[in-house]
Formats: C-alpha cells, sequence, structure tokens
C-alpha cells in the first residue's frame, strides 16, 4: 500500500485530506475472525454493515434482499476469513467483493426463479437516471487505493460514473446496462469507453 | 498483431476486462492472452484491483438490527449442529445402571432418535435466541449420555407371564439386562445367558446376579452371529466355563437389531 506513488497534486490533496487508514484494524479482526472469534465479527459488523449493506444494496436494487444478501455476506467472510491473507487486497475490497458476489448469485437466482423477469426500475437506478440526484461517493473507511479510484472517478460526469459503477457492481454488459438504465446502447458505450479512459489516464498517476 | 507488445491498447482492454463489460470471444481471448504473457496478467490483476474499490466507495447505508440478530442466531444453530454431531459420533459414555434404566424411554431409534428431532428443530427454528441455547445444551449432553443401543431382546418365559428385557451398546460392549416381572431363582440357582449362533453350541454370555439390573461384557461378534439369546436356570454361579448348559432354559427371545 506505501507504494503508492505519493507525488502530484492529487496525492497531496489526498495526504491532507486523508483519514487514518481503518485498515490495519480491519485486518487484524479478520485474523480473530479466522480463527472463528464470534466477538471480532461482530466488531467487524459493527465497523463494516453499513458499508457493505451499501454495496449490497447498489448491487440487487432493493433494501430488503439486500438484508439477505448482507446477511449471507457475512457468514461466509466467518467461514473464509482464513483466506483473506492470501488476497494482497485492502479488507474492505475483499469484503466488498463478497457482498458483491453475493448478491451477484441473489440476482441470479432471482431471475432463473422467475422466466417473466422484468427489472422493475429500482432506486438505485431512478436515482442514476434522473442523474441530478448525486450520489455522492463516500471515503469512509476507504483503503488508499479506493482513496485513487474515488479522486479519478470525481473527474468523471455523475452519470457516467453510476454506469461505470453499475456496470461492475451489476456484473452487466452493454446491452444489460442499456435496458437497465433505459438508454440507447450507443449513449452506454460512449459513456463507458469515456469513462474507463479518463479513469485509465486518471488512475496511471497514482501506479 | 503481437497484442501484448502493445501496452496502451493491453491496459484499455484490460480496464474492460476488470469492469466486465468485455465479453464474448474479446474476454476470451484477452484470458488466453493472460496466461501466456505476465505483463496482461499484471495488468488484468491491477485493473481488478482498482476496479473492486468501486464497492468501498458506496455510500453507506445503516441495516436494519435485526440482521445481526438473523447472523447471530445462523452462527448458534451450526455451532448446535456441530456440537451435536460430535455428541452423536463420540462413544457413549458409560452411565450408572440405575439412572440408565430409569431413561429407558430413550432408546435409540425410538426416544433418542425423538430427542435428536427435537433438537434440531429447536436449532432449526427462525425464533431460535440465546434464552433456547440452555435447553439446546441439555438436550445435547442428554443425547450425548444415551447409549447407542444397536440390538433389544425381549427374553420370555413360557407362559410370557415374566421376561428379561436385554440391550447391547456395541461402543461399549456392554449388555444390560433387566429383569421385568416376579421371577426370582433360588437362593442356590443362578440364571445364565446364552447366545445361540446358527450351527453352533450355545455360548454363555455370563451369569446374572440377583440385581434387577444386571451388566454384562459381551464380545460385538458373538451378539451379531446371534439371531437369539436364551436365559438356562444353573446352579449358583453357573456352569463351568466352555460346558454346555445344563439346566432348563427359562426365557428365551430373539435378538432384534435397533434401526439406524
Amino acid at each position: 500500500m506505501g507504494g503508492l506513488a505519493r507525488t502530484g497534486n492529487i496525492c497531496q490533496t489526498m495526504r491532507g485530506m486523508k483519514p487514518e487508514s481503518p485498515d490495519s484494524q480491519l485486518i487484524a479482526l479478520l485474523e480473530r475472525v479466522a480463527q472463528a472469534d464470534e466477538s471480532a465479527l461482530r466488531e467487524l459488523y459493527g465497523l463494516t454493515a453499513s458499508k457493505l449493506y451499501g454495496v449490497a444494496v447498489r448491487v440487487v436494487g432493493n433494501r430488503q434482499w439486500a438484508e439477505d444478501v448482507l446477511q449471507e455476506a457475512f457468514l461466509n467472510i466467518w467461514k473464509v476469513a482464513g483466506t483473506y491473507q492470501a488476497t494482497l487486497s485492502p479488507p474492505l475490497a475483499w469484503m466488498g467483493l463478497l457482498v458483491r458476489s453475493r448478491g451477484l448469485d441473489f440476482l441470479r437466482r432471482r431471475a432463473s426463479d422467475r422466466a417473466d423477469h422484468v427489472q422493475a426500475l429500482d432506486d438505485v437506478i431512478a436515482d442514476t437516471v434522473a442523474g441530478d440526484a448525486p450520489n455522492p461517493m463516500d471515503t469512509t473507511q476507504a483503503s488508499e487505493q479506493a482513496w485513487a479510484l474515488h479522486q479519478c472517478l470525481s473527474q468523471l460526469e455523475h452519470k457516467q460514473r453510476e454506469a461505470v459503477s453499475l456496470a461492475y457492481l451489476r456484473d452487466l454488459s452493454h446491452s444489460e446496462l442499456a435496458v437497465q438504465l433505459r438508454l440507447p446502447l450507443g449513449t452506454v458505450k460512449t459513456w463507458i469507453r469515456r469513462g474507463l479512459e479518463q479513469l485509465r489516464g486518471c488512475m496511471a498517476r497514482f501506479a | 498483431m503481437n497484442l501484448h507488445r502493445h501496452p496502451a491498447l493491453v491496459d484499455k482492454l484490460a480496464a474492460s476486462y476488470a469492469l466486465g463489460t468485455l465479453r464474448g470471444g474479446a474476454r476470451r481471448r484477452f484470458e488466453s492472452l493472460a496466461r501466456e504473457h505476465a505483463s496482461v496478467r499484471a495488468a488484468a490483476l491491477i485493473w481488478q484491483g482498482r476496479i473492486a474499490s468501486v464497492a468501498e466507495l458506496q455510500p453507506e447505508v445503516a441495516p436494519s438490527p435485526a440482521v445481526w440478530t438473523r447472523i447471530e442466531n445462523r452462527l448458534q444453530a451450526e455451532r448446535q449442529a456441530q456440537a451435536m454431531q460430535a455428541a452423536r459420533s463420540a462413544p457413549a459414555p458409560a452411565a450408572p445402571a440405575g439412572r440408565w434404566w430409569a431413561s429407558l424411554g430413550l432408546w435409540r431409534g425410538a426416544a433418542a432418535a425423538g430427542v435428536f428431532a427435537t433438537v434440531v428443530a429447536l436449532v432449526g427454528g427462525v425464533s431460535l435466541n440465546s434464552r433456547l441455547s440452555g435447553q439446546v445444551r441439555e438436550l445435547s449432553a442428554r443425547l450425548s449420555a444415551t447409549p447407542a443401543i444397536e440390538y433389544v431382546a425381549v427374553l420370555s418365559d413360557e407362559k410370557a407371564s415374566a421376561s428379561i428385557l436385554v440391550t447391547f451398546d456395541p461402543n461399549t460392549r456392554k449388555l444390560m439386562l433387566k429383569r421385568v416381572g416376579d421371577f426370582r431363582e433360588q437362593p442356590d440357582k443362578s440364571l445364565e445367558l446364552w447366545a445361540l449362533p446358527p450351527g453352533a453350541p450355545a455360548k454363555s454370555l455370563g451369569v446374572m446376579s440377583g440385581d434387577a439390573v444386571v451388566q454384562l461384557t459381551a464380545a460385538d461378534s458373538d451378539i451379531r452371529q446371534s439371531p437369539a439369546l436364551a436365559i438356562t436356570l444353573e446352579p449358583k454361579g453357573g456352569v463351568p466355563p466352555g460346558t454346555p448348559a445344563t439346566g432348563p432354559v427359562v426365557f428365551k427371545g430373539a435378538l432384534i437389531k435397533t434401526p439406524e
């Protein structure tokens, strides 16, 4: 993590604004969870549940489903915490991956349960389409890597940022994203392409 | 074209690969390229790490407090299920005879299974909470104290007016006999228990004392090979080892293997 560049204007800003990284605290908790320490799991939940629930809501687009996803994700964290060390990821990013993958499982199950599945215009998507209710990014507890991404995503237009985020969080193809966002396919492709180009240029400065 | 020689293009593909918008044949080609070339693989991993941080930037939303309660209940249920499994696979400890017979209703295959079902029902219940954990622990202890009875026999006299209940626990090799009814041998006589293997001479399993409950130790094979048991009336202390029965058969009955 110390390998991230400490030069450039953005990094100067980072140093000034970024709160103390809570990574080491989360890592220590994950190690205790790996030893089947339930009080550590509780502490970990207390520190990360709101953040991870936020992820779950964005992935499945429904608060009640997101609670099921959050529950399953934490039971999964309880089982696989021992594998965290091998990942080299920031702890919150790793937990976010588990939540996302539970959420995607949930959506797949739901889609296969209902052959006539039509994705309702969920709250998350409604915000995105409206576009003037900016969904603020939140850097609470963000790792340095996430902070860098935040800096770069901030330079995108709100809608582009949302399209990029949702493409990843919901594992959507261009055409699936177009259907969900109710936008022409060409528009979505352009947003994603430009968004990724800007990200590439910006993230290179942190490499 | 040697794609991996074009770092800017590789970087671009790696970014859409990590985002997930690189699909179909393009994705498969990128994946095989990444397997061949470490630099392509590195670009993919770097972008996967970067994109995964999207999850860290999502706005916080407080979940309902019920979520943690549900997680806690599930953990507790898992713990209990593990304890139950351990209790069931561990050899049953030898229980004091009096207490054991007092809980005859816990015979395996009938009531012991009932105890287990109760525990499972409690553990599986959605409303399981910490208040129940004491009960579950208690049931679990009862189950582990229940002998794993594999064979049961009711040995009756001709008129079925008196009988002897026999159970065998292969884990402890304990043969338990309980007198039911009022048969009492004379003071100078003893009751002797015999295994009756087909096509072979009866084999003595031991001599019963005058107590209401008698515990004998028997080899697993003697019990398994014996479809029936019998009790003869012998001189005090039984026949000398290795000699056949001398007295009349007073009780006999089939040995039944309990359902698993």
